[in-house]
């Protein structure tokens, strides 16, 4: 069995002992981070620390040493962002210190993104990303398309105050196979059920999956209006999208 | 009375702490088992110890799942379905309305929205909330909600041989809420948020409020009756967020003069970030120097006597001004000194 003294890196090894409570959560990250070589540890450990700075500079390095782009984003940028997930979503960090680590993401990403698209690598997935009709709010709904994009999705914003028509129609423009709809008031989240019922009247509800948050928005709300899904926060956010593509979290 | 002096210079608070929305932490030590009862613990207006029940039905929903006691909802709940712990959630309202009138709250700002996401529920919650908070306070009370039809519906059970009630809110998106504070007599909050979108500058702000504000006017509201609010967004998320406010406060003050009333939901400044008293504190403070004459604040957390007496040179202070001018990147020193214990109350 893999122990935690396998990892090489230091602050990977301290931060899965202090913030990871979860055994299954432990043995996932124990044994990711051993498999994979000291540079994407080191890639991680940057990361988390929301060291752009560094993750710029190691990312370079690694490109410059063949390794692949897309080995980069999943072992040092991706494994990393798990572990800031991890500890956000059980109150060991905050939403700046989250916003620190999607910059030190951005750094890195800066780099493979062109990398991956010129030879052909697509994103993980489109998604539509929206604010409900009657609700301006959107301080919440950006940081998840931010979480999002640094994770490899290529999101579509709609902004604010989206009808369902505007829903509908990115969807099938972008023949986008998730939907994201956020709501911060209880007055406009059933508008969440009205626009899942539009996409059923359309008759394009098999085609796209709708994960549903905002902070009133709870799992039982979600199961009523007929999402296929429900995000806590960001992080979560991205979590259900590659729930629904099937990328291991 | 102050609501009616010209640049008195003293603060109108609009007390925050009747919100169906207000949540202790199920860690918390307000959070007690009380003889195998697990309850909010509190002390009642003659300053016995009580417990409200927390009851089963709030067990099975998220937000305690999530480690959070919605204890306003909790009490507006039971006391209104008049079950066997009616009395106690009454006691409970009655010490929320009580500690806020301690500390010369002037205004008692009810928000029921979280208590359902059904319209009707909330409607017969405001309604019952207003005749029932008027039973236990002569203050005139906000009526807060962020659907119009629920404001409405407070309005209409307000009793209006009192002092005037205030509307909370209304906005370029809604702006037939000016017509409804209108009919009712009512004071009125007039946000900067946009026709179709939050502002996103100091220059937005201004121009959206000041349209609020004029047509306000030419439907006869006088400059006293306006409360302005420039809107505070979370310095966590993006470090300009507090000066975009505290700049626009100062335009506007200085576009509209003493007479008219600039205010704000203080606490969203702090959102995402611990340590929270503080910030909002300081964000009090700056908004008031910037020509704020009010905030939507919790007056019994921070008691305005006691805020504007803060050691401005101490180290704390200058962490929480950092933050909230955008001087403090991610607030990496401010959440280092919170885990420190230095600023605030330790986890």
């Amino acid at each position: 069995m893999t122990e935690l003294t396998d990892i090489v890196n230091e602050t990977i090894r301290r931060e899965i002992e202090e913030y990871i409570e979860r055994p299954d959560e432990v043995e996932r990250n124990v044994e990711l981070f051993a498999r994979i070589r000291p540079l994407m540890q080191e890639i991680s450990a940057a990361l988390i620390e929301g060291d752009d700075g560094t993750v710029d500079r190691l990312t370079k390095q690694a490109l410059d040493e063949d390794i692949d782009a897309l080995e980069i984003m999943d072992d040092g940028l991706i494994a990393g962002m798990g572990i800031v997930g991890i500890k956000f979503r059980d109150n060991f960090i905050f939403v700046p210190e989250v916003l620190a680590c999607a910059r030190a993401m951005k750094a890195g990403m800066t780099y493979i993104e062109p990398i991956l698209s010129a030879s052909g690598v697509k994103p993980l997935a489109t998604v539509v990303m929206g604010t409900v009709k009657g609700d301006l709010h959107d301080i919440g709904k950006n940081l998840c398309i931010m979480m999002l994009r640094g994770s490899g999705f290529s999101v579509v914003d709609l902004g604010v105050d989206t009808s369902d028509d505007e829903f509908i129609d990115a969807v099938e423009e972008h023949k986008a196979p998730i939907l994201g709809m956020s709501a911060l008031l209880t007055t406009t989240m059933p508008n969440m059920g009205k626009t899942i019922e539009a996409f059923i009247d359309a008759d394009l509800r098999e085609d796209v999956k709708i994960m549903v948050g905002g902070a009133p928005v709870t799992q039982e709300f979600a199961d009523d209006m007929g999402a296929d899904a429900y995000g806590k926060d960001a992080l979560d956010c991205v979590a259900v999208a590659k729930g629904f593509v099937s990328v291991q979290a | 009375m102050k609501l009616d002096a010209v640049g008195g210079g003293e603060l109108i608070v609009i007390g925050e702490n009747i919100h169906t929305t207000r949540a202790l932490r199920r860690k918390g030590r307000s959070i007690v088992d009380n003889n195998g009862v697990e309850s909010v613990a509190y002390t009642d207006t003659s300053g016995v110890q009580r417990h409200l029940p927390i009851p089963e039905f709030f067990k099975e929903r998220q937000e305690y799942q999530q480690g959070q006691v919605k204890h306003v909802m909790i009490a507006v709940n039971a006391a209104m379905s008049g079950g066997n712990q009616s009395a106690e959630a009454m006691t409970y309202l009655r010490q929320l309305v009580d500690k806020q009138v301690g500390v010369k709250a002037d205004f008692l700002d009810l928000n029921v929205d979280e208590i359902s996401w059904k319209l009707e529920e909330q409607k017969a919650a405001i309604a019952w909330l207003v005749t029932t908070i008027q039973e236990m306070t002569e203050l005139p009370l906000s009526i807060d909600s962020s659907n119009v039809d629920v404001i409405a519906t407070g309005l209409a059970a307000y009793d209006s041989t009192r002092a005037r009630p205030l509307l909370n809110s209304a906005s370029l998106e809604r702006i037939e809420a000016l017509d409804l504070a209108k009919e009712y007599n009512a004071r009125v909050v007039v946000t900067a948020a946009g026709q179709s979108g939050m502002p996103s500058g100091v220059d937005e702000r201004v121009q959206n409020a000041s349209r609020m504000v004029d047509a306000a006017l030419g439907k006869g509201f006088a400059l006293r009756d306006l409360f302005v609010d420039p809107l505070v967004f979370p310095a966590s998320v993006d470090k300009v967020f507090g000066r975009h406010c505290l700049d626009a406060i100062r335009e506007i003050r200085k576009k509209y003069g003493a007479e008219i009333h600039i205010t704000g939901g203080v606490s969203n400044a702090s959102f995402g970030i611990p340590g929270r008293k503080l910030i909002n504190e300081v964000f009090l403070i700056l908004a008031v120097e910037a020509g704020a004459d009010g905030g939507i604040i919790d007056p019994v957390l921070s008691n305005p006597a006691e805020v504007f007496g803060m050691d401005r040179s101490s180290d704390a202070y200058q962490m929480a001004e950092d933050v909230i001018l955008g001087r403090d990147e991610f607030c990496q020193k401010y959440i280092s000194a919170w885990r420190k214990s230095e600023v605030g109350e330790a986890r």
